[in-house]
């Protein structure tokens, strides 16, 4: 066989394999969303969808009213609305991931037919969680339509940063994305009871990161911990979009980011530029991790291992 | 409670009985009106291909499931009723099973089903290491239960089945995805057992023949969710075959073969042609195939032969299988069954979740 | 006598009768065996101590630190510390017991449980007690670190009552997970969605954050529901006696009374429940499923 031969070979192998990978990843996007979402009537399953975000802001909101002793500030309220909103997607998109691991090995016992297959496991895993992001996009996007109209989150169509909302869920999405590989990859190595474990991350995450409170209410230490997870910066680029000049859970007195630079809150610059630099920390996190872990699983012989107690 | 003159309850008793599972788009008729009586100390089969009803008649008779129709009873325990009763003096072990803790030890394993039978503490422990020795796994004994091989944890399995020394013990396709010497091992096991405590029964469903002709003192083919036949594997094999046929290879033949034909209880002595044997330029023998009425016509054969100073090189009785059987009943073999798999009814596996069927 | 035979019975009419002693100890036998493999997990492999204790505790920190954003009275830090150790106890109960049918079904041990002469009801209770070491850990973390590091004071006059309530409260809280239990076994996925979607909306309307009297109405029918709205209620004005901002619904020794029925009409109907249900189970074919 003739070089170019060998070469045209090559070629149309990578322009197969990309055409593989993405039908792989369709497939099992597709898969995802059987196994997330056919469990039910279309009705049951949008109360679903909708009623762990919903219970979990009015949670929120009923405690700044019972302080407030039911004159609370507006935008205290749109805070936290906002921010236990949006944190429905984080735990969709971290647990999405993981408990496709567990699920697909104790459950269906396909991880191991799924990672001799020829495409990407890593590939594999984001089309499985796509089901359970947009499960919790769909979540966010109905606790803050339910804030504006009945929890009296103030919103002004005209004033919304189109632009940096938009730039600011995109890379978000990879932010939260990465987060999930890094479960998942630990989550290979864990027993079946480990299936809340990533809810539990997100609840430890739910602190740090200026979801339903200030950054600056927290010790320094963890403030700088916080100013270095994308999430932060997420949050508050999504804040800032959606209602611009709101409460800012980076800056303020007493403020780390505010010692440090001097301003009361980033601007919109500022935000992207900082949720680009911490998303390419965590994707390069995820990737080292995800390799360490497949390697490991490798060694262990864990892809089929079956756990529980 | 049973009088002095009356009968002991047969081992299995199931009348009429009929399992239907709701499906789309039509119902399925897994079990379409089952008769079985099994005596107590049987070792009794059901041999039949994939989604026959083996399953699903057994899941009745372990009360994990309820007949849409019919009766069933087992010792004299109903299957619908007495549950608690017949949950203490059975036992059930399927192929492929991967029940219990993958973290846990073979031994913890084992202790820890004991003790859902009521075994003591250390009485359970005490068990325990017998029954690991009893069936080979003491080297495995501290062991992950998700580290053994497929062979081992079938035998884990079985040892979990006779930790209540069950009076009966229902083995669903226990050979199933083993190699020949990891399948050899369990049925040595289950054999073992019988003869170790008399009068226990098993119900043992399989659909490999080899395995049910050679364990099974009764067995009942079954299909299409009904029993096509009941016996022994003898006689059902006669059902085929009544007469007994052997090939005989001798060193030579003098005088007339139509004599030999003419011997008692020999139906026919002929040659083979020619096509139809191995060609061996080396080998000057005569093969003779003999159709003979009974097995005891073959002496006055052999003595013909031996008077007539021939002498016989080698003796093969050709049997027909349980296959040829099933092939007889049904008019198509176990393969042929299986590929028209939609026109069989489904295993309880394949018709699982309704909700899951509705929406796909 | 053989290896094989375990105890001499002559019939198995005779093997099949068991005395009403040899029932019970063979369902508290039951329990400790369910239990066993829990514990011997948990030590064999230790990632709960981060993923169960310390990151669970970092929530209820993140709750204090809202209060602490509003500027709260001490008290409702103290409120968060108790709802967060009471969690742990829901979260064993919904989680590690009543879901567990489900993940068991698939693996086969269902069909075992239930083929075994024993009542699901030990299985279920041992489920939940060899969880219980872990929740009780993650409990008693979050309620001693967290009162150490966010200075919460507990005032508890009635400790008699203080325990009364607590355990009363353990009681209905098994109880209805194992109502709850028999859903799963019924229903399955859709229980399992369900109970994670309605997560947030029960602990909403239990207050676990704040006192439930500030739910109105909503209040009344939580605490007249749910073991962790009412126990949770009782146990705030025993913890913090004399506070100003506890605003219970009712007297604690009513809550106690409330949860005395509940625990009884809980356990009595998940009994029934269980039985009626595992019927119908056997009568579609819902016990049993091969993973493979």
């Amino acid at each position: 066989m003739s070089v170019g031969t060998v070469a045209d070979a090559a070629q149309r192998t990578r322009r197969q394999g990309l055409a593989d990978s993405w039908r792989g990843f369709r497939t099992a996007a597709r898969l995802g969303w059987q196994t997330e979402a056919n469990w039910t009537d279309p009705v049951l399953f949008g109360i679903y969808s909708v009623a762990k975000p919903v219970g979990a802001a009015l949670i929120l909101v009923f405690m700044v009213d019972i302080i407030a002793a039911g004159n609370a500030d507006p935008a205290l309220r749109a805070f936290v609305v906002t921010g236990s909103a949006l944190w429905s997607f984080v735990i969709a998109g971290i647990a999405g991931l993981a408990t496709s691991i567990l699920d697909d090995r104790e459950r269906y016992r396909t991880l191991k037919y799924l990672y001799v297959s020829p495409n990407s496991l890593l590939l594999l895993l984001l089309g499985r969680g796509m089901a359970r992001v947009s499960i919790g996009a769909f979540g966010a996007v109905i606790t803050l339509i339910i804030g504006v109209l009945f929890l009296g989150v103030p919103f002004d169509l005209a004033r919304v940063d189109w632009g940096l909302t938009l730039i600011a869920m995109t890379l978000g999405l990879l932010g939260v994305l990465s987060l999930g590989l890094v479960l998942a990859a630990i989550t290979v190595q864990l027993r079946q009871d480990a299936w809340n474990y990533p809810e539990a991350v997100a609840g430890a995450l739910f602190l740090i990161v200026g979801a339903v409170f200030p950054l600056l209410v927290l010790p320094a230490l963890v403030q700088w911990l916080g100013l270095a997870m994308p999430l932060t910066w997420w949050l508050e680029g999504v804040r800032q979009g959606l209602f611009p000049g709101s409460l800012s859970s980076i800056g303020g007195q007493g403020a780390v980011y505010t010692e440090l630079t001097g301003s009361a809150a980033p601007g919109s610059a500022e935000i992207v530029l900082m949720l680009a630099v911490t998303t390419a920390a965590m994707l390069a996190l995820a990737a080292v991790t995800f390799r360490w872990s497949e390697h490991s699983a490798r060694e262990k012989g864990v892809f089929d291992m079956i756990t529980g107690s | 409670m049973l009088s002095p003159t009356d009968r002991a309850p047969l081992a299995i008793d199931a009348r009429g009985v009929r399992r239907v599972y709701k499906a789309k788009p039509k119902p399925v008729v897994a079990l379409d009106g089952v008769d079985l009586q099994v005596e107590p100390g049987e070792l009794f089969g059901l041999l039949g291909p994939n989604g026959a009803g083996k399953t699903t008649l057994i899941k009745i008779l372990t009360t994990l499931l309820l007949p849409t129709e019919g009766s069933a009873s087992v010792y004299g325990f109903d299957v619908a009723r007495d549950t608690r009763q017949l949950r203490r003096i059975m036992n059930i072990v399927s192929g492929g099973e991967q029940s219990g803790y993958g973290l846990l030890f073979v031994r913890e394993q084992l202790w820890m089903f004991s003790q859902f039978y009521g075994l003591g503490r250390s009485e359970g422990w005490t068990r325990v290491d017998e029954l690991i020795e009893a069936v080979g796994l003491t080297e495995q004994a501290t062991q992950k239960v998700s580290s053994l091989s497929t062979g081992q944890r079938q035998k884990l399995n079985l040892a979990r089945g006779l930790l209540n020394d069950p009076w009966i013990l229902f083995l669903d396709e226990p050979t199933l995805g083993l190699d020949v010497s990891a399948a050899r091992g369990v049925r040595e096991l289950v054999e073992g057992w019988q003869r170790a405590v008399p009068g226990r029964t098993i119900l043992l469903t399989s659909h490999y023949m080899a395995e049910v002709d050679q364990l099974c003192d009764r067995l009942a083919i079954v299909d299409h969710g009904r029993i096509l036949a009941i016996g022994t594997p003898d006689e059902l094999k006669k059902r085929v075959q009544s007469e007994s046929i052997f090939r005989l290879e001798i060193d030579r033949l003098d005088g007339e073969l139509s004599a030999i034909g003419r011997l008692p209880g020999v139906l026919s002595a002929v040659t083979p042609a020619a096509s139809d044997l191995d060609h061996d330029a080396d080998r000057q023998t005569v093969v003779l195939k003999l159709t003979l009425e009974h097995d005891a016509a073959l002496g006055g054969v052999v003595a013909e032969l031996g008077r007539r100073g021939s002498s016989i090189v080698a003796l093969q009785k050709s049997e027909p299988t349980l296959e040829d059987v099933f092939v007889e009943l049904v008019g198509r073999g176990f393969a042929e069954s299986e590929r028209n798999g939609d026109e069989r009814p489904a295993e309880p596996d394949q018709v699982e979740d309704d909700a899951l069927v509705e929406r796909r | 006598m053989s290896v094989y035979v375990h105890r001499r019975t002559h019939s198995p009419q005779q093997a099949a009768r068991w005395s009403p002693r040899r029932v019970l100890t063979t369902n508290l036998r039951s329990i400790y065996g369910r239990a066993y493999p829990r514990m011997i997990g948990a030590r064999r492999e230790p990632s709960w101590v981060f993923f169960e204790i310390a990151l669970p505790f970092l929530t209820t920190s993140a709750f204090v630190f809202v209060y602490r954003a509003l500027q709260a009275p001490p008290e409702y830090v103290g409120f968060v510390v108790l709802g967060g150790a009471m969690t742990a106890f829901w979260l064993n109960i919904l989680w590690m017991m009543a879901a567990q049918l489900y993940w068991e079904r698939d693996q086969g041990n269902l069909e075992l449980y239930f083929s075994a002469p024993i009542s699901m009801m030990s299985i279920l209770f041992g489920m939940a007690l060899g969880g219980l070491f872990m929740s009780s850990t993650r409990a008693a973390v979050v309620l001693l670190v967290g009162a150490l590091i966010y200075n919460v004071v507990f005032t508890v006059d009635q400790w008699l009552l203080l325990l009364l309530v607590f355990f009363l409260t353990m009681g209905a809280l098994y109880g209805l997970g194992m109502v709850l239990a028999s859903f799963f076994l019924l229903w399955g996925r859709e229980a399992w969605h369900l109970s994670q979607g309605l997560q947030e909306p029960v602990y909403f309307v239990s207050g676990l954050n704040f006192p439930v009297a500030r739910l109105g109405f909503l209040g009344v029918l939580a605490v007249s529901t749910i073991p962790l709205a009412v126990g949770l209620d009782a146990m705030r004005q025993l913890v913090f006696a004399g506070s100003e901002h506890v605003a219970p619904l009712l007297p604690a020794w009513a809550e106690a009374g409330i949860l005395l029925i509940m625990a009884a009409l809980f356990i009595g109907l998940a009994r029934w429940m269980l039985r009626v249900i595992e019927r119908l189970a056997r009568v579609e074919g819902k016990l049993t499923m091969k993973g493979t």
